[in-house]
């Protein structure tokens, strides 16, 4: 090949991937990093979205974020989230996993079904649905308390600050059960038979088996579905919004919710802005926290 | 010790099938318990309102479609959300298939400068939830114009959707056999004759992929289109939802027909694809 060919050989190679690459450089930039590197510029300013970027604050809005009970309330849900899922939902799901995604059993399909159906269904329904099952006048808490009481008793949990957010967190549990079951699932086909039948040989006992046979084997499903359930926790907002906006009073207020409220409906975008920041730097020290300490030793 | 091997083997098997009841059991218990909320839209949705208000959970009596009448019909607004949806979902999915496999077929099979910075670069959309972006995204769409329009709901959730489907396609096409690039070239074909004839055509199970998740977010998605759609003439199924359950505070009966209604192509989807559904989120999943 004489150097002419290989010039015209490698101008034509530099077209191609230009020609390939563009479309998808060009809209991911425009859209998503442009964006995300403005909220980092817009966050130390004062700013309506209109006119020029004057009033530099520095770190002001951040630092008048952390005094807000509001933001708290937003940030401290968020942390509850994470702190539910990972100790209730994330094991309930491996335990439907275990029940149904292992030994046939008629209806098991069936039931897998069911368990993972409401994961694909839009949230704001979801969260319209729930509104309904815990009306205060007919919904099921009423039912129930009515019942146990014998007399009239009306609960109203998503109209209470003390219990709205539990409310909610049932209904997240509910939606996302059925994902991280399927994700186990999908796990176990790892965990080689011959491994737990030995174990069962040898005498072990079945949580035995669990703990030290597939939990081991299925290390890197687990430490998917812990990192997809941390940084999706953090973006609540749907069913959070169809199910009462964040209210009563701000108490089931999260980060999105929140930077929604006060950064998008009154206009506020430098702080608002930094709203999203902060969620972008706590989803980034988790990432890395976790790229280094947990992924890093699972291979 | 065969025969001791072998009482505790029979005896394995009949717990084995004594424990099988008792999961199909706890099973079906926890089904129901999973379903009940589906069960009551449903059995509300066929109620009057009345009835609804009256016992909400019990069934239907009498059997009544009103509610259903009156949100196919009047004004037609739920077929302008459905339409408007399949619009933004289809387009959405068609840009976001076309634009990762030729960006994954440069970065997998065209070794060239830069690669992997490139690569590395589209990745990193993974890393951070959409929301981070949201407040300038909608000061780039008012910007450009697209503010209102279905193509700005169109672009900002394909943007979106590239990292994830660039990352499964490149991870697809460094798969395919250097033998079949080879042979391709011996036989006189050029790298776009290898991809047309060889690549694309075997590449079906993850632009299927590809096409559920999106598919899938995009009939979800509620926060951009919020942003960005202010006439409800273009709004989508689930600003519809929110919007029409604004209306009707009191009219449940239709509130849970419109979501019956609603839930139906997300269901029919889901029963004819469930096991490629699973297949595509857990990919998706898994190799995020």
């Amino acid at each position: 090949m004489s150097l002419n060919n290989k010039t015209i050989y490698s101008v034509k190679k530099a077209g191609l991937v230009f020609l390939l690459i563009t479309p998808a450089f060009l809209l991911f930039l425009l859209f998503v990093v442009v964006p995300v590197i403005q909220a980092g510029h817009y966050s130390v300013y004062r700013w309506k979205g209109l006119g020029p970027l004057e009033q530099f604050v520095g770190l002001g809005n951040f630092f008048r974020m952390f005094g807000e009970d509001i933001f708290l309330t937003a940030l401290w849900n968020n942390l509850k989230v994470v702190i539910l899922s990972l100790l209730l939902q994330l094991p309930v799901a491996f335990f439907f996993a275990l029940l149904i995604g292992r030994k046939r059993f008629p209806g098991s399909m069936l039931f897998r079904g069911i368990y993972f159906f409401p994961y694909i269904l839009a949230e704001i329904a979801i969260g319209i649905i729930w509104k309904f099952i815990y009306n205060p006048e007919f919904g099921l808490p009423t039912m129930i308390a009515s019942f146990v009481s014998g007399g009239e008793t009306k609960i109203a949990l998503l109209g209470s600050t003390e219990h709205a957010f539990t409310a909610i967190f049932i209904v997240i549990f509910w939606k996302y059960i059925g994902f991280h079951m399927i994700l186990y699932i999908a796990g176990l086909q790892n965990v080689p038979d011959e491994l737990e039948e030995a174990a069962i040989i040898d005498g072990a006992s079945k949580l035995q088996v669990v703990f030290h046979v597939i939990i081991p084997c299925m290390r890197n499903t687990i430490v998917i579905s812990v990192f997809l359930s941390v940084v999706g926790a953090f973006n609540i907002f749907d069913v959070v919004w169809a199910m009462g906006q964040g209210g009563p009073v701000h108490s089931t207020e999260t980060l999105v919710t929140y930077l929604y409220n006060f950064g998008f409906k009154r206009f506020a975008f430098g702080y608002g802005s930094a709203v999203a920041i902060v969620i972008f730097l706590i989803c980034l020290v988790f990432n890395l926290f976790y790229q280094k300490y947990i992924v890093g030793e699972s291979k | 010790m065969a025969k001791n091997l072998s009482i505790q083997v029979s005896h394995h098997r009949l717990s084995g099938r004594k424990r099988s009841s008792l999961k199909f059991l706890l099973g079906l218990f926890i089904a129901v318990a999973m379903f009940f909320p589906m069960y009551a839209v449903i059995i509300c949705s066929v109620k009057t309102n009345g009835q609804v208000l009256s016992d909400p959970f019990g069934i239907p009596q009498p059997f009544d479609l009103t509610a259903f009448g009156l949100v196919l019909g009047k004004s037609g607004e739920f077929w302008g959300f459905l339409y408007n949806s399949v619009v933004i979902a289809v387009s959405t999915i068609i840009i976001v298939d076309l634009f990762s496999m030729a960006a994954g077929i440069a970065l997998s099979r065209i070794p060239f400068k830069g690669r992997p910075l490139i690569y590395n670069f589209f990745i990193m959309g993974m890393l951070f939830p959409i929301t981070v972006a949201v407040l300038p995204l909608y000061l780039q769409l008012r910007d450009l114009g697209l503010l209102g329009t279905q193509g700005g709901v169109i672009l900002a959730e394909a943007a979106f959707g590239l990292p994830m489907a660039i990352f499964l396609f490149t991870g697809f096409f460094k798969d395919v056999p250097r033998e079949l690039q080879d042979a391709c070239q011996i036989d006189g074909g050029g790298i776009l004759t290898f991809f047309f004839k060889i690549v694309i055509p075997i590449s079906k199970p993850v632009v299927a992929t590809v096409s559920i998740i999106t598919f899938i977010q995009s009939w979800n998605q509620f926060l951009f289109p919020l942003l960005v759609l202010d006439n409800s003439s273009k709004f989508t199924i689930p600003l519809g939802i929110m919007q029409f359950q604004g209306q009707f505070t009191t009219g449940w009966n239709q509130v849970m027909a419109f979501i019956t209604i609603s839930i139906i192509p997300m269901a029919a989807f889901y029963f004819s694809a469930q096991r490629y559904i699973v297949a595509g989120l857990t990919a998706g999943a898994v190799k995020g």
